[in-house]
C-alpha cells in the first residue's frame, strides 16, 4: 500500500459520506439543468438546420397572404392548400440570382371522402426539375417516375414500397420512400409527379366521391435555389419587387425567427440556471469553508508531518474535484434521463423533430458539462483551500482543539 | 545539531502578554537524549513546536544542522519536518478517516522518494505492540493505543530527531517502560536524537540531560 494525497482525500470523502453526497448533489442539480437545457437548445438549432437542408430550397415563393399557412406547414407539417398562377415560375426564372426553380402543387387528402389516407398533404412535384424530393429517396429510382406512382414520407407507416394507395379515385403504386427527416412537412406527406396529381384531379370529377376543382394552370409554390454569389434574402426582395401578388419566404429567415422565439424562452431558463450555478458555487464554497475550519487540526497535523502548502491545497482541491465530477456525471445522467422520459412532451411543446444532437455535438456537451461541474467545485473550494494552506501548523493544531 | 539562540515567544491572552518562551538558549548534539520537565503551562509544548518548525519565534534563531529554519523556503521547511524531525504530539494526533496502518504511513505521502514502507510500518506497529489493530480506525482504539500508533508514526521516515511531547502521558507503567526501551534503542542503535517533554521523574531520570522550564525560562537541571 502506498498512501498518497488522493488516498487521504478519497478516505475523507468516503468516511463523511452524507456531506459528500450533499455537495455532489448540489453540483448534480446544476449540471442536470445546464446539461438538459443546452441539449434542448442544441437540438432546436439542429432541427432547424436540418429543416433547411431537407427542404433543399433557399426561397419558397407562395401567393401573397399565405405565408403564415406556408410557414406553419413547413415547421409543424400542418397540411394546407393555396394556389397561384403557374406563369410565375417563368417570371421567377428571369430574376437575377435565381439558379434553379421547381414547382409544387399541394392537395389535401381526407379519409372517408376520397382517399385511403387521413388528412395529409399530397405534393405534386416536377420530376424533371426537382431538387427537393428526389435527393432524399432512400433507394434511388433508376428511371423516371410514372404518373401512377408515388413516393411516401417515412412517417406514413401504413404503406410500404410495392403497396398502392388510392387518392381521388386514382390508384398510385408506391415506388419509394423518403429518408426520415424529422420534418413533419416531408415525413407525413405523399409525393406524386405533377402529371399524376393533375390526372387525379381530373378523375375525381367522375370516379372520386369528392370533386376537386383546381385549374390546370395553378400551382402552390415555386421553390428557388439561388446562385452562390447572391444572398437569398436579396433574391427574395427582387422576386417580391418584380412579381406582385407573391411572397418570397427565405428558409433561413423562417428558421431564424423560430430560433429567436425559442431561444428567448430557453435563455430565460438558462439564466435561471446560471443563477442556480452561482448559488451552488457560494453554497459549496461555504460548506468547504466549514470543512476546512473543522479540519484545521488535521491540516495542521499533515503540515507537521511534512505536507507542503501545495499538498494541502491539492488535498482540498482533489476532494472538491472528485465530488464535482461525480456530481457532474450524475447530473448528466439525471438530465439525460429527464430528456429521455419527457422527450415527446418537450418535442411537441417546442415543436422540434429532434431531441438528440449529433454525436460529436453531444459528446462536446457532455464534456463541457463535466468541465463546468469541475469548475464549480474548483471555484468554490479555491478560497478555502488557499486559506487552509496558509495556516501556521502549530496554530492550526491548537485552534482545532 | 539543534541550536536555539535567544528565542522568545509570547501570546496575547485578553490584555495580558504571556511569555511562553523567554530568551531560551539551547544546544542539542547529535545522539542526545534530552528531557524537559516543568509545570503545566510553563511553555514546554511551545518550545518543542519552535524546535520542530511548527511555529515561528518572535525573536531569536533556530538552527538545525546549521540551517537557519526561518530563512529557508516553506517547501524546504516541509521537507525538514518530513524527513529530519518528527513530532509526537501530546494529544491525540491520528487522522480519523485513515486506518492505523495508513496513519503510520502518512508521512511517506509527503516524501520525495515514494518507496513502499509497508513492512517497516508493520514492524513499527509490532514494536509498540499494536500490529493486530493495523486495519482499524482510530476511533476503535483506546487513548493509549492511539498514542502508540502516533509513536510508531514518528519513526516511519527514519528521522534524525524525534520531538516527543509527553509521549507516555496516557500509558500504563509497563507500556511506558516498553516505549522508553524502544526510544533508547533507536537512540543507541540508530543515533536518533530525542527531545522529550515529560512530567514523569522516572523518565527524566533515564535521560542523559534534563532541563526545567519555568514561565518560559529554560534552565538545565
Ligand atoms: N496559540 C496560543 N494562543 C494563546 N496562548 C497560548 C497558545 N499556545 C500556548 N499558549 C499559552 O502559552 C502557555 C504555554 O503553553 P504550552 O502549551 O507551551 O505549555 P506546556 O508547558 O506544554 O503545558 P502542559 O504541560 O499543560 O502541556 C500557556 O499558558 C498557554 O495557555
Ligand atoms: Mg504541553
Amino acid at each position: 500500500m502506498n498512501i498518497s494525497i488522493n488516498t487521504i482525500a478519497q478516505n475523507n470523502l468516503r468516511r463523511k459520506i452524507f456531506r459528500s453526497i450533499a455537495i455532489a448533489g448540489a453540483v448534480m442539480v446544476v449540471s442536470a439543468t445546464l446539461f438538459s437545457i443546452t441539449t434542448v437548445m442544441d437540438s432546436v438549432e439542429l432541427s432547424l438546420k436540418r429543416s433547411i437542408q431537407r427542404l433543399g430550397a433557399d426561397i419558397m415563393v407562395v401567393p401573397k397572404g399565405s405565408e403564415v399557412k406556408a410557414k406553419a406547414s413547413l415547421l409543424s407539417g400542418e397540411p394546407t392548400e393555396f394556389y397561384m398562377d403557374n406563369t410565375i415560375e417563368d417570371r421567377i426564372k428571369k430574376i437575377k440570382g435565381v439558379k434553379q426553380t421547381a414547382v409544387q402543387l399541394y392537395l389535401l387528402t381526407s379519409k372517408y371522402r376520397c382517399c385511403d389516407v387521413g388528412e395529409m398533404l399530397m405534393i405534386g412535384f416536377d420530376p424533371k426539375n426537382d431538387f427537393t424530393i428526389m435527393p432524399w429517396l432512400t433507394e434511388s429510382l433508376k428511371r423516371d417516375i410514372k404518373d401512377d406512382e408515388a413516393i411516401m414520407g417515412r412517417a406514413i407507416t401504413a404503406f410500404q414500397v410495392g403497396s398502392s394507395v388510392t387518392a381521388y379515385g386514382r390508384v398510385f403504386k408506391i415506388v419509394g420512400m423518403i429518408e426520415q427527416t424529422g420534418m413533419k412537412f416531408i415525413d407525413t406527406s405523399m409525393f406524386l409527379p405533377m402529371d399524376g396529381v393533375r390526372k387525379a384531379i381530373e378523375e375525381s370529377k367522375n370516379k372520386g366521391n369528392k370533386t376537386v376543382n383546381i385549374p390546370e394552370n395553378k400551382i402552390s409554390t415555386v421553390l428557388v435555389q439561388v446562385t452562390p454569389d447572391m444572398p437569398p434574402s436579396r433574391v427574395a426582395i427582387f422576386i417580391e419587387y418584380d412579381i406582385p401578388g407573391v411572397t418570397a419566404i427565405v428558409s433561413e429567415e423562417v428558421i431564424s425567427t423560430v430560433r429567436k422565439q425559442l431561444f428567448i424562452l430557453l435563455k430565460s431558463v438558462l439564466s435561471i440556471s446560471v443563477l442556480l450555478w452561482v448559488m451552488a458555487i457560494f453554497l459549496i464554497g461555504l460548506v468547504f469553508s466549514m470543512i476546512v475550519n473543522e479540519r484545521r487540526r488535521e491540516i495542521g497535523l499533515l503540515r507537521a508531518m511534512g505536507a507542503k502548502k501545495k499538498d494541502i491545497f491539492q488535498l482540498i482541491m482533489t476532494e472538491a474535484s472528485i465530488l464535482s465530477v461525480i456530481g457532474g456525471l450524475a447530473g448528466i445522467v439525471l438530465g439525460g434521463s429527464f430528456l429521455f422520459f419527457f422527450k415527446d412532451f418537450i418535442r411537441s411543446s417546442l415543436n422540434i423533430p429532434y431531441l438528440w444532437p449529433e454525436m460529436l455535438q453531444f459528446a462536446l456537451l457532455i464534456y463541457l458539462t463535466l468541465l463546468l461541474s469541475l469548475l464549480t467545485g474548483a471555484i468554490a473550494a479555491f478560497y478555502p483551500a488557499v486559506r487552509s494552506m496558509k495556516m501556521e501548523p502549530y496554530a492550526a493544531i491548537r485552534k482545532g482543539e | 545539531m539543534i541550536e536555539l539562540t535567544e528565542i522568545s515567544k509570547h501570546y496575547i491572552i485578553g490584555k495580558e502578554k504571556l511569555k511562553a518562551a523567554d530568551n531560551v538558549n539551547l544546544k542539542v548534539e547529535k545522539g542526545d537524549f534530552l528531557s524537559i520537565v516543568g509545570h503545566s503551562g510553563s511553555g514546554k509544548t511551545t518550545l518543542l513546536s519552535i524546535v520542530g518548525a511548527l511555529t515561528k519565534p518572535d525573536i531569536g534563531t533556530v538552527k538545525i544542522n546549521g540551517t537557519n529554519l526561518w530563512s529557508i523556503s516553506d517547501n524546504e521547511l516541509s521537507e525538514l519536518r518530513n524527513k529530519l524531525m518528527n513530532f509526537i504530539f501530546q494529544f491525540s494526533s491520528l487522522i480519523p478517516t485513515l486506518t492505523v496502518l495508513e496513519n503510520v504511513l502518512l508521512p511517506t505521502a509527503f516524501s520525495k522518494e515514494r518507496i513502499n514502507r509497508n513492512d517497516y510500518a508493520m514492524a513499527l506497529l509490532d514494536m509498540v505492540r499494536i500490529q493486530d489493530k493495523a486495519n482499524m480506525y482510530p476511533s476503535q482504539l483506546s487513548g493509549g493505543q492511539q498514542r502508540r500508533v502516533a509513536i510508531a508514526r514518528a519513526f516511519i521516515n527514519e528521522p534524525a530527531i524525534v520531538l516527543a511531547d509527553e509521549p507516555t502521558g496516557d500509558l500504563d507503567e509497563e507500556t511506558e517502560a516498553e516505549i522508553m526501551t524502544l526510544f533508547r534503542k533507536m537512540n543507541e542503535d540508530k543515533g536518533v536524537t530525542f527531545l522529550l517533554v515529560t512530567h514523569s521523574s522516572e523518565i527524566a531520570k533515564q535521560c542523559k540531560k534534563i532541563y526545567r522550564m519555568t514561565h518560559g525560562i529554560l534552565k538545565p537541571l
